[in-house]
């Protein structure tokens, strides 16, 4: 009988299994080693290994900075409520979300129109997505449409609202968070907790609402509309007519809206024009969009 | 005399080591996806998902991840959707992986929560988070989804260039 011949190399094979993803296993396990040390000595230390960057920032808190954004937006602009419309862009905001770098956000995307003359796209945290009336009325069909929306996608994917937040704000909250280990806040941490959230969010009003985000930011937001609507086989030449559009809008003020948050639209042109793919723009898109459009004041 | 082991029992036996060593296991991130039949966003839901549920990674695929839930249900979830910064099934051992829920469990509890948006609501009582609701519910089913698209010609069903 030769089977106990097979037994030692087979073990050895077995160990060799064992040995490496032992390896694996420290590799990994060597940041939650390192945190749990740290962790011995202060609580605090180790919430501050884990989390130090907007990227630590969690999906729910981001959800919680998003829905705060979102609802002092809404306190500056009345909602144009039109259920269709809302419905049509929110299934084109869908759409695009699923081919997106990011397509699962903590409560998903949604997209509401905001009741205002004045040109404006403005893109919260977590996925809360505004369209003004009168950016809507400059777009001519679904494709130019889903461009604009794939912007704003983008700056979510990219959280760039997040991005926004002073690096002390972090710090202040991330500390904060790390000294208590309750699962609720007492009166006073609370309050401290409560602070930091409000800096955090007059960071990104002050960019989103107030200056806009840096300009590389909305040509990276350019960049990757431009990818999502490729993969859409949306026209990507809807983006370039709409900021063809706004080059020659003369109802603009410098000052204000879209105007006063964006870099030029002819600068934008020049540097996003290279990158978008362009498609057919079926009839049938054409079409609902009409119909969901009918009716825009 | 003692029965002698198969080499083929012995292989299995780590190889079935082997596999559960390597396991990785992913947790969902946001408050509730669903485990989808294929790899897409309008295939067919098998079971809902809800945050800090446990799924078992068994194979990626331009950006989804194959899993299997706890119930033995096997399907696919978004990257996206899931936190995959989680340890090998046995890489710590029991007191250590505790000890690591407890501090993720901690920092998950706490942070920007309900509990600091009521807080800042009450300082802020001129803002309104009616809308905020409002357009949270507005919602896109994975059937229209479908349906907008192939009629659209988007994505898989589009046209031509």
């Amino acid at each position: 009988m030769n089977t106990p011949r097979f037994r030692i190399p087979i073990l050895a094979v077995g160990f060799a299994l064992l040995a490496a993803s032992a390896c694996e296993t420290l590799q990994k396990g060597v940041g939650a080693i390192d945190a749990q040390s740290a962790k011995v000595q202060s609580v605090a230390k180790v919430a501050k290994q884990i989390r130090s960057t907007f990227a630590d920032i969690s999906e729910e808190e981001e959800y919680y900075i998003g829905r705060a954004v979102a609802a002092n937006i809404l306190s500056r602009y009345d909602v144009y409520n039109n259920e269709g419309l809302n419905l049509y862009l929110n299934a084109v905001g869908a759409a695009v979300a699923a081919y997106s770098d990011r397509p699962e956000t903590y409560a998903g995307y949604h997209v509401l129109v905001l009741d205002t003359d004045e040109v404006n796209a403005l893109a919260a945290p977590s996925g809360f997505i505004f369209l003004t009336r009168g950016l809507l009325k400059r777009c001519k069909d679904e494709d130019t449409l889903a461009d604009i929306l794939a912007h704003e996608i983008g700056h979510v994917c990219a959280k760039h609202g997040l991005q926004s937040i002073r690096k002390s704000r972090l710090t202040d909250a991330f500390k904060l968070l790390g000294e208590q280990a309750a699962q609720k806040y007492g009166p006073q941490e609370l309050a401290q907790l409560t602070g930091v959230f409000e800096n955090v969010l007059g960071d990104i009003a002050e960019k989103l609402i107030e200056r806009g985000y840096d300009r590389k930011y909305e040509y990276e937001a350019d960049e990757l509309a431009a990818e999502f609507a490729a993969r859409m086989r949306y026209d990507g030449g809807g983006l370039l007519d709409f900021l063809g559009t706004m080059a020659k809008d003369s109802t603009g003020s410098a000052d204000k809206g879209w105007f006063k948050t964006h870099p030029g639209p002819q600068d934008r042109i020049g540097r996003v024009k290279g990158q978008v793919k362009t498609f057919m723009r079926e009839k049938v898109r054409t079409d609902r969009f009409r119909a969901a459009f009918k009716g825009l004041k | 005399m003692r029965k002698p082991i198969r080499p083929a029992a012995v292989a299995v036996f780590w190889a079935a080591c082997a596999v559960l060593l390597l396991a990785e296991t992913v947790v969902v991130k946001i408050q509730s996806t669903v485990l989808r039949k294929e790899p897409k966003f309008y295939a067919q839901t098998l079971v809902n998902l809800r945050s800090g549920e446990k799924l078992e990674k068994l194979a990626s695929q331009q950006g989804w991840l194959q899993v299997r839930t706890a119930a033995g249900a096997v399907g696919w979830v978004h990257e996206s959707a899931v936190d995959t910064k989680s340890f090998n099934l046995l890489a710590m051992d029991k007191s250590m992986k505790t000890q690591a829920s407890a501090s993720e469990v901690a920092l998950a509890a706490k942070g920007f929560n309900k509990q600091v948006e009521e807080s800042y609501r009450a300082k802020h009582g001129n803002l309104s988070f009616v809308w905020v609701d409002r357009m949270l519910n507005i919602k896109v089913p994975a059937a229209e989804l479908e349906k907008f698209l192939k009629a659209g010609r988007l994505a898989e069903f589009g046209g031509a260039r």
